[in-house]
């Protein structure tokens, strides 16, 4: 047991050292996914929206309220359009999200007690930057009429202390659990980079055992072996679990220690649930490898499972939001567990009694792996009973 | 006359060719015709829903009033908020929302009552799960759509109790109205947002991860119709043509389907016309195909590309600046998102489609494609004289 499994771990490690490309590319990719992520959206919200205005009325109440929305944090105003057809156009070629549309007579009407209508009009082709501009916007249609209200308020004689409880009786305060600033980056990168390092281990990994049955080494791998398929599974994948798992640690200590990702529980469990993850991920690709003889076949299906977890996960759509049969299909994927457990141990600071069925889900997945390793037996039964009686160690073939 | 039929020949035999191994090759078969399907069909089931609805939320009524009670049965009445608990202290709904019964807290302090009573600002507290966007959206929602109808009624009954008219009430409450109008998708919702970025998305990379397992395939079995080994003047155009050609055949039903009919069978906004959309599309598709066999050159082994480049799918749904604005992104992610056609298709795309552009609003990203098409045109036509060179050499 103790030689076949050093055996298959130096034979690994002698292949790893002739053809290391796959993992250096990988590692680089990695490398690359968590350079992209960390710069793409350094404001946390998109800031300065480009938006515009249109002005019919060009009066001075017009004119004031053209300022407050200058002055207001998160848009930018880039034009003043003079009618509807134009601020539409510039939507659609995308140069505004969003327009403000301040229609004739809005200052006598006001004088009149008309009550004339101020439109925002908010492209919702896009949905992040359009319900950010929105948002912004949409507070600025508030103070505007409030700055009327507080003047009509003033000239009928009304003590400034009460005049801040008549316009705003009730406030509501926003207190965002674990993500104070509402930042837009946490909720992709803790997910998304340990997705593609999952994707990256579950392709890779069936890549790795579909390659002995396309390269025909299946015979000298159980040999090298000494005929224990766990052994022999378990072991040559072992030096990826390690370099793997390090490599998602150190991605976590990047996103929780330098970017400041909040992470209330325990770092330890978390790391935990990246090592999970990646053998969850390595035992999902000892089944599918096993179970779909022919390499390309077998990468093919991975690669429309593995960026189903995206999806699936349910950090950006949440799952309790999906049809009842997905909900269950979302257990099916590594990344689901993931985010779960990671929810509860950074964003609550949960302790195990929370996450465990995230631990079940896992193990789950292990047992998979397991099934794996017993369809590779069986498919290489005649192999190793050749090898276990020494009768002729050469020329022996799967195919 | 008698060239130009030799030429069309030479180009019909290529074609034929090329149509030949992607129907021979299962994995490629998988990429090309099931993931283009299967995919729209699994994000129209996922994303059945554009909004999420219905979210549970626990209140903590410290202040038992009547303007506390009413705030919370409008919570409970919003379409997009549920009150499912009433909690007694802050301590049972915290707890409550560490095991993700409720996503949301909305907390009333003792004096809410007394300080609306003293016309005062009364405050109330909302704390909001933040595990996901869509969450923090609709919770947010449904939260200030609550308080600002509040308010109004707060205001609207503090005037009439002065003895104003309900229009004097009306034009002091409100001197300026307000109205938002939401352009080019109805819904606003997460499905018509994300879906058609996502389907023109798996056009691009189902060619780009075909095309680069094909040329993997014929290098590996060393195959080489597909690298031929002397190549006469002009061969290498009629090569491409007859390839590109191939490719975008294959592809017509296939861009039919996703970007066509499933729009109208799943509702997503459709208005764009369509020979707008052809006009687009066609680029689209060239310098897709010229960018993948362009790629497909670095390949020397036909899962290596699968393996190694799948990861970057969700880099290209992030460049392409749906989720993200792209003017918001740093000035190099910006320069860097040109090179990939997915890009300018996603924009163009959804800019025609979504929101009824003519190409002369979508002139940059169609230039830009065209561009890109010419571009790639002459790199794949590079890397096949340099793959030629090699095999002469002896090299590969």
């Amino acid at each position: 047991m103790n030689a076949s499994f050093v055996n298959t771990w130096r034979r690994e490690l002698r292949y790893l050292a002739r053809r290391p490309r796959y993992v250096v590319l990988l590692t680089l990719g990695l490398a690359f996914s968590y350079l992209f992520f960390l710069t793409l959206m350094t404001e946390g919200q998109p800031a300065k929206l480009p938006v515009a205005i249109v002005d019919q009325d060009g009066s001075y109440l017009s004119r004031r309220l053209c300022h407050e929305i200058e002055a207001t944090q998160g848009v930018h105003v880039v034009a003043v359009y003079q009618n509807h057809a134009q601020a539409r156009a510039a939507m659609q070629r995308q140069e505004i999200f969003a327009f403000y549309e301040i229609p004739k007579d809005i200052y006598a009407d006001v004088l009149a007690f008309k009550a004339p209508k101020v439109s925002l009009y908010a492209s919702n082709a896009y949905l992040m930057p359009g319900s950010f501009s929105y948002k912004s916007l949409a507070t600025i249609g508030k103070l505007a009429a409030a700055a009327v209200q507080r003047e009509v308020l003033r000239k009928k004689g009304y003590p400034e202390k009460q005049v801040m409880g008549i316009i705003q009786p009730v406030e509501l305060d926003t207190h965002t659990i674990s993500n104070a600033e509402t930042s837009y980056m946490p909720y992709v990168l803790t997910t998304v980079l340990p997705g593609i390092l999952g994707v990256m281990v579950l392709l890779f990994t069936i890549y790795l055992v579909s390659d002995e049955r396309k390269r025909r080494t299946m015979a000298d791998w159980m040999r090298t072996a000494q005929g224990n398929v766990t052994a022999a599974v378990v072991a040559k994948l072992l030096p990826y679990t390690l370099w793997f798992s390090l490599l998602g640690i150190l991605g976590n200590i990047i996103l929780f220690r330098y970017a400041h990702f909040t992470l209330l529980g325990s770092s330890v469990m978390l790391s935990l649930m990246v090592v999970l993850m990646v053998l969850s991920q390595q035992a999902m690709g000892v089944f599918l490898a096993s179970l779909i003889p022919e390499q390309h076949l077998a990468i093919s299906v991975g690669a429309i499972y593995g960026m189903l977890s995206f999806t699936m996960s349910g950090f950006s759509y949440p799952a309790t939001n999906m049809p009842p049969f997905l909900q269950s299909v979302s257990y099916l994927f590594p990344l689901r567990h993931y985010y779960l457990s990671y929810v509860d141990i950074a964003l609550y600071g949960n302790g195990i009694a929370y996450y465990w069925t995230s631990l079940l889900g896992f193990m789950v997945f292990l047992l998979l792996g397991m099934v794996g390793i017993v369809l590779l037996s069986r498919e290489t039964r005649r192999l190793r009973v050749s090898v276990s009686q020494e009768v002729s160690p050469v020329n022996v073939d799967v195919q | 006359m008698n060239k130009l039929l030799h030429h069309l020949i030479d180009i019909w035999e290529v074609f034929a060719n090329e149509v030949r191994y992607v129907f021979h090759d299962a994995g490629v078969l998988l990429l090309f015709f099931v993931a283009t399907l299967l995919y729209p069909f699994i994000f129209a089931a996922v994303y059945h829903s554009e909004m999420v609805l219905n979210i549970p939320v626990a209140v903590v009524d410290e202040s038992n009033s009547e303007a506390s009670h009413r705030f919370i049965h409008k919570l409970d009445a919003t379409p997009e908020l549920e009150v499912e608990y009433r909690c007694c202290t802050m301590e049972e709904a915290k707890r409550l929302m560490r095991s993700h019964k409720v996503h949301a807290i909305v907390l009333f302090p003792r004096d809410y009552g007394t300080r609306i009573a003293r016309i005062e600002t009364a405050r109330a507290c909302l704390f909001c799960d933040m595990s996901t966007f869509l969450y923090y959206r609709s919770v947010m929602t449904g939260a200030s759509n609550v308080l600002v109808d509040e308010m109004k009624f707060i205001e609207m009954q503090r005037c009439e109790m002065q003895g104003l008219t309900e229009a004097d009430a009306e034009g002091q409450v409100t001197p300026i109205g307000y109205e938002d109008v939401k352009l080019f998708s109805a819904p606003g919702g997460f499905t018509s947002f994300l879906v058609p970025p996502l389907l023109v998305l798996v056009i691009h990379q189902t060619l780009f991860l075909g095309i680069g397992v094909l040329f993997g395939t014929a290098r590996e079995k060393r195959h080489f119709a597909a690298i031929p080994l002397r190549l006469r003047r002009g061969a290498t155009v009629r090569i491409m043509f007859g390839r590109s050609l191939a490719y975008l055949m294959m592809y017509i039903p296939v861009v039919f389907i996703d970007l066509f009919v499933l729009p109208r069978v799943f509702g997503f906004p459709h208005i764009g016309a369509i020979g707008t959309l052809v006009g687009f599309l066609l680029p689209f598709m060239l310098a897709t195909i010229f960018f993948s066999i362009t790629m497909a050159g670095f390949f020397r082994e036909r899962d290596t590309i699968i393996v190694t480049c799948i990861f970057f799918s969700i880099i290209l749904l992030f460049l392409s600046g749906t989720v993200w604005p792209q003017s918001n992104m740093p000035t190099v992610w910006r320069w860097f998102s040109y090179l990939f056609p997915s890009t300018p298709g996603v924009q163009g795309f959804i800019r025609i489609n979504a929101m009824g552009a003519h190409l002369s609003e979508v002139a940059f990203e169609y230039r830009l494609l065209w561009a890109q098409t010419g571009v790639y045109f002459f790199t794949a036509c590079t890397s096949l004289r340099l793959m030629s060179y090699l095999r002469r050499k002896n090299i590969i």
